[in-house]
């Protein structure tokens, strides 16, 4: 489905973990590990504005991002950090305006793989 | 975290799996899934409300557990078709290591499957208090 016929619909954040994500020539980027939002969408009640979707974060492996190990920002013992850090080197940071279409378990971009870019530390 | 950290997160880093406390300081859960929602006008989905208790938990829990605890949860819960305990996001007061909500944890649908399973299962069991 075009992320452009998604609109008015509702999605589990679950159903896009682990979604398989191709590139524009069909080249597998990875899975999808996380999600970034901005607190910049529309009000949500007493919450203020809410939390819109930025963009997903994209690696080959798995192991370890969960924990956030794989994000710079994230506290933790070193020696482990360094392991992860080097597993998840390659991880990339797809913009929602990249996401082409949506479909069952795979998510295809409207760009290549090689114009991606890293994924940036959260603030600290 | 500082509030501008706040403004910027990774929602499963940052928001899955955080105890949910209510008004009174009372444990509510966990953050078990996010309900997002794509505008009608298009754009970006925007996270509406927190998804809590095994209705939730099911789908990430993979194939064969996840269809155990889904199955558990629809023969066990009250309504019909019991989709999973639905907090509006507009309750929320804070997100930091928890989630703050400004409603009281009787009045979450979470805590109804809750009193159900204890007054219909638990208390049925000989010994059960009443």
């Amino acid at each position: 489905m075009s992320v452009r016929d998604l609109a008015g619909t509702q999605i589990r954040f679950s159903d896009l973990l682990r979604m398989l994500v191709l590139d524009v020539e069909s080249q597998e980027v990875g899975r999808v590990h996380d999600a970034r939002f901005v607190k910049d969408g529309p009000v949500q009640g007493a919450f203020g504005p809410g939390y819109r979707l930025q963009g997903l974060v994209v690696g080959t492996g798995s192991f370890g991002a969960r924990l956030g190990f794989d994000r710079a920002s994230v506290k933790g013992p070193w020696p482990l950090k360094a392991m992860f850090r080097r597993l998840h080197a390659n991880a990339k940071f797809v913009d929602w305006s990249q996401i082409d279409s949506i479909d069952g378990e795979r998510i295809r971009l409207n760009v290549p793989a090689a114009s991606l870019r890293p994924v940036e530390p959260l603030p600290s | 975290m500082t509030d501008v950290a706040k403004r910027v997160i990774d929602a499963g880093l940052n928001l899955l799996d955080r105890q949910i406390i209510d008004k009174d300081g009372m444990m509510s859960g966990n953050v078990d899934d996010l309900e997002l929602t794509v505008p009608e006008e298009g754009g970006p989905p925007v996270i509406t409300a927190i998804l809590a208790g095994p209705g939730a938990l099911a789908r990430r829990l993979g194939a064969r557990s996840g269809a155990w605890l889904e199955s558990l949860h629809v023969r066990l819960h009250p309504s019909e078709q019991p989709g999973p305990a639905r907090i509006a996001f507009g309750v929320v007061k804070r997100v930091a290591d928890h989630v703050e909500i400004t409603v009281s944890r009787s009045d979450l649908d979470v805590s109804r499957f809750e009193k159900w399973v204890r007054k219909h299962v638990i208390g049925k069991i000989p010994g059960a208090r009443a």
